[in-house]
């Protein structure tokens, strides 16, 4: 049995927690500093501040790093309809956006009115990379993370914009940050090198593979390389987070984007659909990432979310029980697709995940319960896995 | 221009490097060099009081570096850069500083527990706000290497102190002049912070 906190449920197998003596954890208790100690009326006038101090000066007034996903889009909603910013939108696509996502992008950046910079990287680097990552930190989406948080940098300095504003602080989920102290998150790459990038530099991740990867180009990995300090100093480059700046609400924001831009949610594998349609619509192979996490930690989504119900009180704990109960630690229908992306067969995989497991988690890899699929399961990329075949063969 | 003042006291590559990381493209001068395009200037130092007093009068550099100094321009002083902002030091018998600042430059007290030199992390109790401190907050760490300490005669010149065995100015201000006894291009991210802070003064406070 894992140790859980007595307010959220999330377990002790989860990234930066601690408890203190009355069972609570710090994720909890820096919410409530969250709520109760900050000024956010003070915090909203100093983005105010912010955002003049860098308005018509440049190209863009700034940089919005874009998933499409319910933070950045009321990022983007915020930042163009209340604050009348010139932003310049820059997506990375690290190679699984649905059809859903792609119909709300185009929506958004329709209805707001927006310049947008879209950058896909090379798809055989990011098989190489997600089976490395895979490997070395039972984590695969070292491509996404990286790419994510630092080709918007890279894009920042091309059109000599210094001011990027991201959306969610990482402070709502885990403590590599908190509220406390008043200090404010830097994207910066400290950052980067502190969680995002799992410890991996993209040089490192150039050693890593170069000696099995045909035709490896070390420019290959330039998308996942964090630019250099002096380059985004020379800029003057500023990238902060809006919920630092005005208390993050997922469930108000996740409302007024509907409302206001037409944005829709989706099936998300291994998620009750009617509860959470908000959440990680934008990659599918959010499934994959929150079976590995079960798997290796003893918790998935379904606990993240509802830790964060429960922590803003507005779910009861027997409701968050039975859905992680009905819904937690199935196996997705897109195993089938990653497998085949990366060209190994589900023993591999398992016995990869074992590897990286979190004690005193005991995953059990022999529960074979399905997943439902979602309405586009059908229309996801495939690769056609030889392995498997061959397995099927003999 | 931002300027590293080069006499021949010590390495400048670390000094150098900070500066250039923060964005900017210092130039290293000599005391042969006319400093009217400098904007910021800095004094970087390690080694003996003694020597590079005579050093600084046996040229002319005294009367450039007063003369930049009453110009308003902003002047930073490390360690030793820093000690020949005083009016005298005592480190290989007494002789003058530059008397930017009034007061001394003496030996820290060995005792039971206190090796000097002190070298390595510890502390700056900040009890001064000043514009090249803008973000760094209240008992960060920053390397020390010294064996000698200053002694300011005017309190308001103390903008943050270090405790020891005894408890000296670690960072000293006046008008447009700031010193470190730390060395700001050793100490991560918070000296990063001081010296671009710095390299954006105007020199007012």
């Amino acid at each position: 049995m894992l140790k859980r906190c007595n307010k959220c449920g999330l377990p002790e197998t989860y990234e930066t927690i601690e408890f203190n003596n009355e069972g609570v954890c710090n994720i909890c208790t820096q919410n409530v500093y969250k709520r109760e100690k900050i000024d956010w009326d003070s915090r909203e006038a100093m983005f105010g501040d912010i955002i003049e101090e860098y308005r018509g000066k440049y190209d863009y007034d700034c940089i919005v790093p874009f998933s499409g996903g319910k933070d950045s889009t009321y990022t983007l909603w915020k930042l163009v309809t209340h604050y009348k910013v010139k932003p310049l939108v820059v997506q990375f696509n690290h190679g699984f956006m649905r059809p859903t996502l792609n119909e709300n992008n185009i929506k958004t950046f329709k209805k707001l009115g927006v310049d947008v910079v879209s950058f896909t990287p090379n798809w055989k680097i990011v098989k190489r990379l997600m089976l490395e990552a895979l490997v070395r930190k039972g984590d695969f989406c070292w491509h996404c993370h990286t790419g994510i948080f630092s080709y918007p940098m890279h894009i920042a300095i091309k059109y000599n914009v210094p001011l990027i504003i991201w959306g969610e602080p990482s402070s709502e989920y885990t403590a590599y940050y908190d509220y406390k102290d008043d200090e404010i998150e830097q994207v910066d790459e400290t950052r980067f090198n502190r969680f995002v990038n799992l410890g991996i530099t993209a040089e490192d991740m150039y050693g890593m593979i170069k000696d099995d990867t045909d035709g490896l180009d070390v420019r290959d990995l330039n998308p996942y390389t964090y630019p250099k300090l002096r380059d985004l100093k020379k800029l003057g480059y500023r990238s902060i987070c809006l919920g630092s700046y005005i208390p993050w609400n997922v469930k108000k924001q996740s409302e007024l984007i509907q409302n206001e831009l037409g944005w829709k949610g989706d099936q998300v594998e291994g998620m009750p659909w009617d509860v959470y349609p908000y959440e990680k619509i934008e990659c599918s192979m959010q499934g994959v990432r929150d079976y590995i996490k079960y798997l290796k930690r003893g918790y998935g989504r379904v606990t993240q979310m509802t830790a964060l119900d429960l922590r803003n009180g507005v779910m009861d704990k027997e409701v968050a029980d039975r859905l992680i109960e009905e819904y937690e630690g199935k196996k997705p229908r897109s195993l089938e697709l990653f497998l085949g992306y990366l060209g190994i067969s589900e023993d591999e995989f398992n016995k990869v995940v074992a590897k990286t497991v979190v004690a005193p988690f005991k995953p059990d890899f022999d529960s074979n319960q399905w997943c439902e699929k979602t309405w586009d399961f059908d229309q996801w990329y495939k690769e056609d896995n030889t392995k498997i075949k061959e397995n099927k063969g003999a | 221009m931002i300027a590293i003042l080069d006499l021949n006291m010590g390495n400048l590559n670390s000094i150098y490097n900070a500066i250039y990381e923060s964005g900017f493209d210092p130039e290293i001068v000599t005391k042969d060099d006319d400093l009217s395009e400098v904007s910021h200037l800095v004094f970087p130092g390690v080694g003996h009081f003694n020597a590079a007093s005579k050093n600084i009068y046996d040229s002319t550099i005294d009367k450039t570096l007063k003369g930049y100094a009453a110009s308003g321009r902003p002047l930073m002083g490390i360690c030793l850069g820093m000690q020949l902002f005083m009016e005298t030091g005592t480190e290989g018998g007494l002789s003058n500083g530059l008397g930017l600042i009034e007061g001394t430059v003496n030996k820290i007290e060995s005792r039971k527990g206190v090796r000097v030199p002190h070298v390595g992390w510890n502390n700056a109790d900040i009890i001064i706000e000043h514009p090249v401190l803008d973000g760094i907050k209240k008992d960060r760490d920053f390397y020390f290497t010294h064996s000698y300490a200053v002694s300011c005669s005017n309190k308001k010149d103390v903008v943050a102190t270090t405790e020891y065995g005894e408890v000296f100015p670690c960072i000293i201000a006046k008008k447009n002049f700031i010193g470190f006894q730390f060395h700001p291009e050793k100490s991560q991210i918070n000296g990063l912070k001081i010296i671009e802070n710095f390299c954006r003064w105007d020199g007012a406070c």
